[in-house]
């Protein structure tokens, strides 16, 4: 966890998005395959190039915590195989990336937990000391307790969202108001 | 009624919440006219007196702030505004956290606002009440945005500054038409309404079309009556309203939705003897920019809206080199744009400090091929067509290269405008062309059936 709070500049700078961005994520996954001693193809690194357009920007963000988290002296140790890490990234950055923004992963302690966490038990570990159930418990009542605030927010956001469009149906809506132009 | 209205009764104290007997009286002028057209529709202009004031305070803001930013810079409040966009926003939220640079945020179009436009409205504006408006959308994306009658009145504010380049100030007030919106088209919102910022002079949109009046000379008997300031409108029903008997005279025209060709321009300004102010509007942003031959170009009206020039791939483009007009900010804050690729083209120039696009085109460029097989950009045919004054035309290239032209309002100029192209594109290029009463509304003017017609 503390490894995540410490991610330097390259590794929560902007990915490269649709020719935006400075940090090329595919490549940064490449290099981490190889120096915990596997290989990767081309091909397994092509959602990661960011071809997905801008709205895959915060996952690419996320990938590329994940990537400074794998590369831990732990993690070149162990040497989890080629599959085992592309999984963790493939699974991993999509589910953290769709409830928070890739800086909070960073700067939360709650998040940094959960993303330590997430990512041993995608490759079948869990933290030194734990059984396989308290560790589940905690990885399932951090999720849980994000999981249930991103609902939350969800439901406000689409309660919100209707009463716009239901404000916008309205007659006096649709009557409008003077402009002096129309277009 | 529209299907998507909910049932609902509005009452003229919510369309006119400020009305005086004085704008009771002008709204019954207008309407009682024995030579008034058949207003089909109402609207008003639903200020409150606390709206009034903000409109006002709006205006003396909006006509007092310089318009720009540095070459090369960005302005002051862009940095703010981004914030709120990415804190208050639903849809710009997604985008997480603000990146190093503004460049790399990403950019949304007319397809990203189409679908909900809900999640453009910031999560801290109350909706109760929102208006909206609609467009139609020639490149098959129709939008409903949302909007504000502060927002709506706040169009003044540019159009006045729009009006001081050409050194004309509005004088008109109270008992006094300040406004005719002219349409031409089969089917038009048509309305009254009075302007409480300008002491609740008279406004009326109308439709020049023969079927909205009871007999058509009754158009140059009202629009006399009417003697109104300013007439807006687009070129095309400013070309109706040209072969009106009328005898009075307003002192500027403005026109907007379509582009005006200089030919157009000349004949309205010797036609009423006043300015023709040409303004680039859009309801996604309202007044953008006014055409200044003086300056070459397009003049920015709007402090608080960042212009860029992008390419294709959505790269910035240096001054000087032509691209899609992208736009940031703007004065509607029910729909804060970030990035809105307009889908019009130009080149962004600097004059002093004050941004100028060049070359203004609406929609993307298409290539047309010439007889020779050389490939010339649409902007080329605009040049040879300007010295017609064409209120609406559409050039379409066959997949054979043949070329079709739809022309609305000029059949006496048909045989010279086939020659221009026939110079244009070279000797033994085949050109049919068609006369249309009318388009009913914007169209898509340039296109191609060959492949690699869009670069």
């Amino acid at each position: 966890m503390r490894r995540l709070a410490e991610a330097p500049e390259d590794f929560l700078a902007e990915p490269r998005v649709g020719g935006t961005g400075r940090i090329e994520v595919a490549a940064v996954v490449g290099d981490l395959v190889r120096m915990l001693g596997g290989d990767v193809l081309a091909t397994d690194l092509r959602e990661f190039t960011g071809g997905a357009g801008a709205g895959d920007r915060n996952r690419l963000a996320v990938v590329l915590l994940l990537c400074w988290l794998l590369a831990d002296d732990w993690f070149q140790r162990v040497r989890p195989g080629a599959p085992d890490v592309l999984r963790v990234l493939r699974e991993g950055a999509p589910e953290l990336a769709a409830g928070v923004a890739a800086p909070k992963v960073q700067s939360d302690p709650d998040r940094r937990e959960e993303t330590a966490r997430l990512v041993l038990a995608l490759l079948g570990y869990r933290p030194a000391g734990e059984t396989p159930a308290q560790a589940q418990d905690r990885l399932t009542s951090l999720s849980s307790a994000e999981r249930a605030r991103v609902l939350k927010a969800a439901r406000s956001a689409e309660e919100r969202a209707r009463a716009i469009r239901q404000a916008l149906a309205r007659k006096a809506a649709e009557e409008s108001a003077d402009k002096w132009t129309r277009e | 009624m529209d299907s998507r209205v909910t049932p609902e009764v509005v009452a003229d104290e919510d369309r006119y919440p400020t009305l005086t007997a004085a704008g009771r009286q002008m709204l019954h002028f207008l309407r009682e006219h024995p030579h008034a057209p058949i207003y089909r529709n109402q609207s008003g202009n639903r200020l409150t007196a606390e709206d009034v004031e903000r409109v006002l305070a709006f205006e003396r803001e909006a006509l007092a702030a310089p318009v720009g930013w540095h070459p090369g810079g960005q302005p002051d409040w862009l940095d703010g505004f981004v914030a709120g966009c990415l804190a208050d926003v639903p849809f710009y939220r997604r985008y997480g956290a603000m990146p190093e640079k503004f460049e790399q945020l990403p950019t949304i179009s007319r397809a990203d606002l189409s679908p909900d436009i809900a999640q453009f409205v910031p999560d801290t504006l109350p909706l109760d009440r929102v208006i909206n408006f609609r467009t139609s959308g020639t490149t098959g994306h129709p939008l409903l945005l949302a909007s504000h009658p502060v927002v709506a009145a706040s169009y003044l504010a540019f159009h006045k500054r729009a009006l001081r380049r050409f050194g004309l100030e509005l004088m008109h007030g109270r008992g006094q038409v300040g406004v005719v919106l002219v349409g031409y088209q089969r089917a038009c919102f048509t309305y009254v309404s009075v302007t409480p910022t300008m002491d609740e002079s008279g406004l009326a949109k109308i439709n020049l079309h023969p079927a909205d009046w009871r007999d058509p000379s009754d158009r140059e008997r009202y629009l006399d009556a009417l003697d109104p300031e300013v007439y807006a409108g687009d070129p095309l029903s400013f070309a109706v309203l040209a072969t009106l008997p009328l005898r009075t005279r307003p002192r500027a025209l403005l026109s907007t939705s379509m582009a005006l060709s200089p030919g157009l321009r000349e004949r309205l300004q010797e036609r009423f003897g006043c300015p023709v102010v040409d303004l680039y509007s859009m309801n996604e942003a309202g007044p953008v920019a006014v055409a200044d031959a003086a300056v070459g170009g397009h003049v920015l009206l709007q402090h608080r809206l960042f212009v860029e020039i992008l390419d294709s791939a959505g790269h910035r483009l240096p001054a000087g080199e032509r691209g899609e007009v992208t736009l940031t900010g703007g004065f509607n804050s029910w729909l804060p744009l970030l990035r809105y690729r307009t889908g019009d083209h130009a080149a962004l120039r600097f004059d002093g400090s004050v941004p100028v696009l060049v070359g203004l085109e609406g929609r993307p460029p298409v290539r047309f091929r010439t007889v020779a097989g050389e490939w010339i950009n649409n902007i080329e045919v605009t040049h040879a067509l300007q010295r017609f004054a064409i209120p609406q035309f559409t050039v379409c290239q066959q997949a054979d290269g043949a070329l079709h032209v739809r022309l609305c309002g000029v059949s006496h100029e048909r045989e010279r405008i086939r020659e221009a192209l026939v110079d244009l594109f070279g000797a033994g290029q085949r050109v049919s062309v068609e006369d249309v009463e009318a388009f009913d509304g914007k169209v898509v003017q340039y296109t191609s059936r060959l492949a690699d017609a869009c670069p």
